[in-house]
């Protein structure tokens, strides 16, 4: 079955837990953003969200460094701060994703058992539907070099929307990660605004398919080596032309959330 | 120009992992808040290595191979373990 929704949003936990550093209104405007989104899924009446996230090193350390993974477990939790979270796993769609994947010769490192990461549950958190829907975590390495190339992660996001396709399944599909950010770094107050909205004047003009020309070092320069999971979804949406919901920069973050017409 | 995230060096595995489970496990991280010393005894780190931990020293930590994300993270995650009334939950 066709796609019925394919949103692209940011995950950065001060939107979750608000320290005094962030504007208060600005997050406010991003949680806004979030309800349109929950709207439009909602809207959407999927049966599985397939969220393609970025791991910041929490489901998967040094000890194994997969470049794209996918979570088949029946549930998958976790945790931060006060907030506990659990959701179902669509086993199903899970498994035949792995399956079907390894047969595109992707080489997909499947869990049965994963901490989930805050890209996860952060969107989910502002935007998951009433009542719940179960997910398939897809994950993309974006901050363990070496990461996989934009081309890779695109042809990966084609391969899995031919996948989708196939099933009988109502999918909607979300990639969390973004813009333009350096945790860590000594670049982390000096964001790339700029380089974020080229980007989404090239979203916007339906040319996302360009995003596979990028390179991994063009990613790190600008903040966005998160990017790659937008860059998958790309792949499985072609050159759609996005729809911005919200660009809201904050000091240390190029808050983006995006929308992609599906039918 | 060096990538601001560089392939973590082998010889900062125990400073990376140490900096995991500070970022990952509450129990690891609450023994931390109470006795660092204690918290650091168990994470094998040499002697510079355990020193930037000890002043939580950002640049010191990364040039000694530390992964800047974690050092970002485990730092906040530490910020919520002490003063947890100090964020705005939604």
């Amino acid at each position: 079955m066709p796609l019925v929704a394919a949103v692209a949003c940011p995950h950065t936990p001060q939107l979750l837990m608000r320290p005094d550093t962030e504007d208060r209104a600005l997050v406010l405007r991003v949680h806004a953003a979030y309800a349109r989104v929950k709207q439009l899924l909602s809207d959407a009446r999927p049966d599985a969200i397939c969220l393609i996230a970025g791991d910041h090193i929490e489901g998967f350390f040094l000890n194994a460094v997969p470049a794209f993974a996918v979570a088949v477990g029946t549930s998958v939790a976790g945790h931060f701060g006060p907030y506990d979270y659990r959701f179902a796993v669509h086993e199903p769609l899970a498994r035949a994703i792995v399956e079907q994947g390894i047969e595109r010769e992707f080489d997909l490192l499947y869990t049965q058992d994963v901490p989930l990461d805050y890209a996860f549950y952060v969107p989910l958190h502002f935007a998951m539907p009433a009542p719940p829907v179960p997910i398939v975590p897809l994950y993309v390495n974006v901050y363990l070099p070496p990461q996989p190339t934009p081309r890779r992660c695109y042809a990966w996001g084609r391969a899995l929307r031919a996948i989708l396709d196939a099933r009988p399944e109502r999918v909607a599909l979300v990639a969390s990660g973004g813009m333009s950010h350096y945790p860590g770094t000594d670049r982390y107050a000096s964001p790339d605004f700029e380089w974020d909205r080229a980007m989404l004047a090239t979203l916007v003009a339906g040319r996302g398919a360009q995003t596979a020309r990028l390179t991994g070092e063009e990613l790190d320069k600008a903040g966005n080596v998160e990017l790659r999971t937008w860059i998958t979804l790309l792949g499985a949406v072609g050159d759609a032309k996005a729809e911005v919901l919200c660009y809201e920069p904050s000091w240390h973050h190029g808050n983006a959330m995006v929308t992609w017409p599906v039918r | 120009m060096n990538a601001h995230y560089f392939f973590p060096p082998a010889d900062a595995y125990a400073l990376n992992r140490c900096l995991f489970r500070l970022k990952s496990e509450p129990a690891y991280r609450r023994r931390f808040v109470a006795d660092p010393e204690a918290a650091m005894s168990e994470a094998s780190l040499d002697a510079p290595r355990r020193a930037a931990l000890t002043a939580f020293d950002r640049d010191r930590l990364v040039s000694l191979g530390a992964h800047p994300y974690l050092v970002f993270m485990a730092d906040l995650r530490l910020k919520v373990e002490r003063a947890p009334a100090a964020f705005e939950q939604f």
